[in-house]
């Protein structure tokens, strides 16, 4: 029961996603959720795809969720969302759809839904919690794990330094839809992550958002680094903050200094292999993912010049009484 | 039986609420309020980082109290102090340190303008009477927090005026009378009794003072130079730099020979030579066995001076000459007409002391017309013949307590050397008073004396990706050509200037109210409060369903979250 006096029923912040959920300490997909969710408000109708947001927040008889939420299979958020929405459309309710997503059923499984939702341009902002590996099921590879990094089905060993193949490039297969707004984030820069779903949820149409959201158990990193390890995969240009409108960049979160790849892989089990002294495959490899983080620096343009306020170094300084971009 | 779920509503049944995660916990997080390294540094006991914060609020009455708790006299040592706040300020390892002193200047300027007045502690009016002998800053500091205690305070003074060696050893280039003048009436009129022109052992004695009065503090000051010679040998116009300089501050006299070495490496010697250098002595120069500041001088190695004092004697032409003492003196009858120095260093001796090791075959000659110890001072014994027992200084504990003299109480200058605590700075005689007030305080009042013991905050334990690296405050200094004797060489920041100073301190060890624990929580265990909970924050560990995952304390950005063992 709560009363009047428990500080828990007076937060001056509504509270989408509540305590006592079952993630793993220092879960990223957790945080972003409840960043998510926050941010979006209470006039929300929530659909998710199978993958740990939604075992986690909802062991029967219990729910996290303080707000309208569904779920029914891995493939089919986008699709039931899609349905929601029209429905509330016949109803002549305005209620924002949001569905949702991990990486496995956004980029593999529940991507055809996916893009039939954006064809048919639906009003639903999509949220893609991207942890780069179906963690739910055993730390399976997906189209999302990125290149070189260990999961259950893509072990370095003789043949391969983890996986073979590139991290797909969801962000451009998106804006191709010709949508008005996509967007990635990531849960280190919470004040960005914030501006980008309220900027969504103002869009009349469809809308995506990439949230990049560390996780613990399949990294391989403490729980406490989860916002260490997100800020530096920001840094290193490996997981650039892009906004694209209709296709096109609009925006980009600058990076003042930009940091070797090896500090953000340094920190993670699943790239511990490619500290090898013995194997000159983990060198060629730690090259090759600095080489990614190049690529991706100079297709959207990174390299910040100055102290911008706003860069990787400046978005989410503080001062006494809260951010300082605030 | 069914549960009305209403839109936003709170899931009332079946809320993942009824589910409580601490369980899980092995580690919980807790706010610890670690002592910032500025705090831990300040021999006068401040708590920069208190009143930085409550700047950054923009109150700025409250700042100046804040800052008064310890040091009542701010627009004193804002100008003299050799800030060693500053030298230990984490800000330093990041980009440049809080210019700790510009905005306690100022702080304590706008006390003067604004007339705030100082605020006593809640209590009640004693009827005990204190006696504090020497109205120096170890007297003023003590009176001062004996008023604030509501003790009946006599200060007594040989002097006409109170000040001490404010008035008769800095010069007005570093610290304008009228601020002196300023800051000591204000602090007088929170009903402090001076009388001036009395003398320990002329117009009073010790046995008088201690039958009058519940308890004594003395704080004389050291007013007798230490004795110096070189293998015997004085000149026979020998003058000491205290003397030189007191002599100089009350009738504007100072002797100008061609050429003056000056022995020593404090205070007093460089305010003696820059005075000389200004009256037209064509070579100054300062002999010290100390080390200039530099990345090869050890910190205890480099000379006891302001650092920017030391730029400026630099630049206005005084010539240093570091870890070098005088071998001999070269005569011609009784006067000096040259020295011969020797390099040397304080190197530890294998006993785990340093000693001094000159290093022949390193003898140089310098060709001077005077030479002028300024190698120290000791307390002058009249009318403490009893107390000092043929010893330079008084013997004390930390509270000022002098052992086998109940209600006795010593401070300031005429204290003996006492591991932890500094020595020779306006700012340690201030610290002194006010622990001996702490010690005479307990003393009357039948408790032990307190002293507050937090660990430090290291820079390690600091976030830094939540800091916006900016520029420390550059202040107004006169330029070369416009010095004289009586203008203030430095000037103070604006208020705008000082509030982006303050605006700068990483808060170490104090929460930043920055909401970082809350925003980066993804447990939703902590919670914001609007009122201030007892441990100065604005947000509790919700215990129940904290994982102790340790993110919040990963990323506060000023360490003032621990994680503990929760067993």
């Amino acid at each position: 029961m709560t009363e009047m006096n428990d500080p828990r029923a007076r937060q001056p912040r509504f509270r989408g996603l509540e305590a006592g959920h079952r993630a793993c300490q220092g879960c990223g997909e957790a945080l972003a959720a409840r960043l998510v969710t926050e941010s979006a408000g209470p006039d929300v109708i929530l659909t998710n795809a199978t993958g740990c947001l939604e075992v986690f927040t909802t062991p029967w008889p219990q729910s996290a969720w303080r707000v309208p939420w569904l779920h029914s299979l891995f493939e089919n958020s986008a699709a039931i969302a899609s349905g929601v929405e029209a429905a509330l459309k016949a109803q002549g309710r305005r209620s924002k759809v949001i569905a949702m997503g991990g990486d496995g059923g956004t980029f593999d499984i529940g991507f055809q839904a996916l893009s039939g939702m954006l064809e048919r341009m639906h009003n639903v902002l999509y949220v893609c919690y991207d942890n780069e590996a179906y963690m739910n099921t055993g730390i399976q590879r997906s189209g999302s794990t990125p290149h070189a990094a260990r999961t259950t089905t893509s072990p370095p060993g003789k043949e391969r330094m983890g996986k073979r193949h590139l991290k797909k490039d969801l962000l451009s297969i998106i804006a191709a839809h010709h949508i008005p707004y996509a967007a990635s984030a990531s849960v280190a820069y919470p004040q960005d992550l914030r501006r980008k779903v309220r900027r969504a949820m103002e869009v009349d149409g469809p809308t995506f958002l990439l949230v990049h959201s560390p996780c613990p158990l399949g990294w391989g990193h403490d729980g406490s680094e989860t916002i260490q390890v997100a800020r530096l995969a920001v840094q290193t240009g490996l997981f650039p903050l892009v906004e694209l409108e209709r296709g096109e960049v609009a925006s980009v979160m600058p990076l003042r200094h930009r940091v070797p790849v090896t500090e953000y892989l340094g920190l993670q089990g699943r790239f511990r292999h490619l500290f090898a002294d013995d194997d000159h495959r983990a060198r060629e490899e730690r090259e090759h993912l600095q080489a990614l983080a190049d690529y991706n620096v100079e297709r959207y343009g990174l390299d910040g010049d100055g102290d911008d306020p706003f860069d990787a170094d400046g978005a989410d300084t503080v001062r006494r009484g809260g951010p300082a971009s605030s | 039986m069914p549960t009305p779920m209403n839109r936003g509503a709170f899931a009332q049944a079946g809320s993942s609420l009824a589910f409580k995660t601490g369980t899980w916990r092995s580690a919980k997080p807790v706010h610890v309020h670690a002592t910032a390294p500025c705090h831990g540094a300040c021999p006068a006991g401040e708590d920069q980082q208190a009143w930085l914060a409550l700047l950054q609020e923009g109150q700025l009455q409250k700042a100046w109290e804040s800052l008064v708790t310890a040091n009542p006299l701010p627009a004193i040592t804002g100008r003299v102090c050799p800030h060693p706040c500053e030298s230990a300020c984490n800000r330093g390892h990041y980009d440049s340190p809080i210019a700790i002193h510009a905005v306690e200047r100022w702080l304590g300027d706008q006390a003067i303008l604004h007339n705030w007045p100082y605020p006593r502690l809640p209590g009640s009016p004693r009827s005990e009477r204190v006696a504090v002998v020497g109205a120096g800053p170890a007297g003023l500091s003590a009176a001062y927090h004996l008023a604030r205690r509501h003790y009946n305070v006599v200060l007594m003074d040989a002097m006409p005026e109170a000040g001490g060696l404010l008035r008769s050893a800095i010069p007005p280039t570093r610290l304008p009378r009228d601020v002196i003048d300023a800051e000591i009436r204000r602090l007088m009129s929170m009903g402090i009794e001076f009388r001036p022109r009395t003398a320990l052992g002329r117009d009073v004695t010790l046995d008088e003072l201690r039958g009058e009065f519940d308890a004594v503090f003395l704080a004389v000051g050291a007013g007798k130079s230490r004795h110096w010679d070189v293998d015997g040998a004085v000149p026979a116009d020998l003058h000491e730099g205290l003397a030189l300089l007191r002599e100089w501050l009350a009738v504007g006299a100072i002797p100008k020979p061609n050429a003056v070495l000056i022995h020593g490496g404090g205070n007093t010697a460089v305010d003696l030579a820059r005075v000389m250098r200004r009256a037209g002595v064509r070579d100054v120069h300062v002999v010290t066995a100390s080390g200039l500041p530099g990345p090869d001088t050890d910190t205890d190695d480099v000379l006891n001076v302001v650092p920017r004092e030391l730029e400026q004697a630099i630049e206005e032409g005084v010539q240093f000459h570091p870890h070098r003492t005088i071998n001999r003196l070269i005569m011609r009858g009784s006067k000096v007409v040259g020295v011969e120095m020797v390099r040397l260093k304080k190197l530890p001796d294998g006993n785990g002391r340093k000693s001094r090791v000159s290093f022949e075959g390193t003898e140089t000659v310098l060709h001077v017309d005077m030479v002028v110890p300024a190698i120290g001072e000791v307390v002058d014994p009249t009318g403490l013949t009893a107390i000092l027992a043929g010893r330079d200084f008084i013997d004390t504990d930390m509270f000022g307590t002098v052992a086998g003299h109940p209600g006795l109480f010593a401070g300031g200058d005429c204290r003996s050397w006492i591991k932890k605590l500094t020595n020779g700075t306006v700012s340690a005689a201030i610290g002194d008073g006010r622990r001996a007030a702490e010690g005479i305080d307990a003393l009357l009042s039948g408790r032990p004396p307190a002293e507050e013991n937090r660990p430090s905050l290291p820079f390690a334990e600091l976030n830094l990706a939540y800091y916006e690296k900016s520029k420390r405050v550059q202040l107004p200094t006169l330029p070369l050509e416009s010095r004289d004797d009586s203008r203030e060489i430095e000037g103070g920041p604006d208020s705008a200037q000082a509030l982006a100073e303050a605006a700068r301190c990483f808060s170490c060890g104090n929460c930043l109210a920055c909401d970082n624990c809350w925003t980066l929580c993804p447990d939703n265990a902590v919670l914001k409060t609007r009122e201030t909970c007892s441990d100065g924050s604005h947000y509790l560990f919700d215990y129940e369903y904290c994982k102790g995952c340790g993110l919040c304390a990963a990323e506060c950005p000023c360490g003032f979250i621990s994680m503990v063992d929760d067993d």
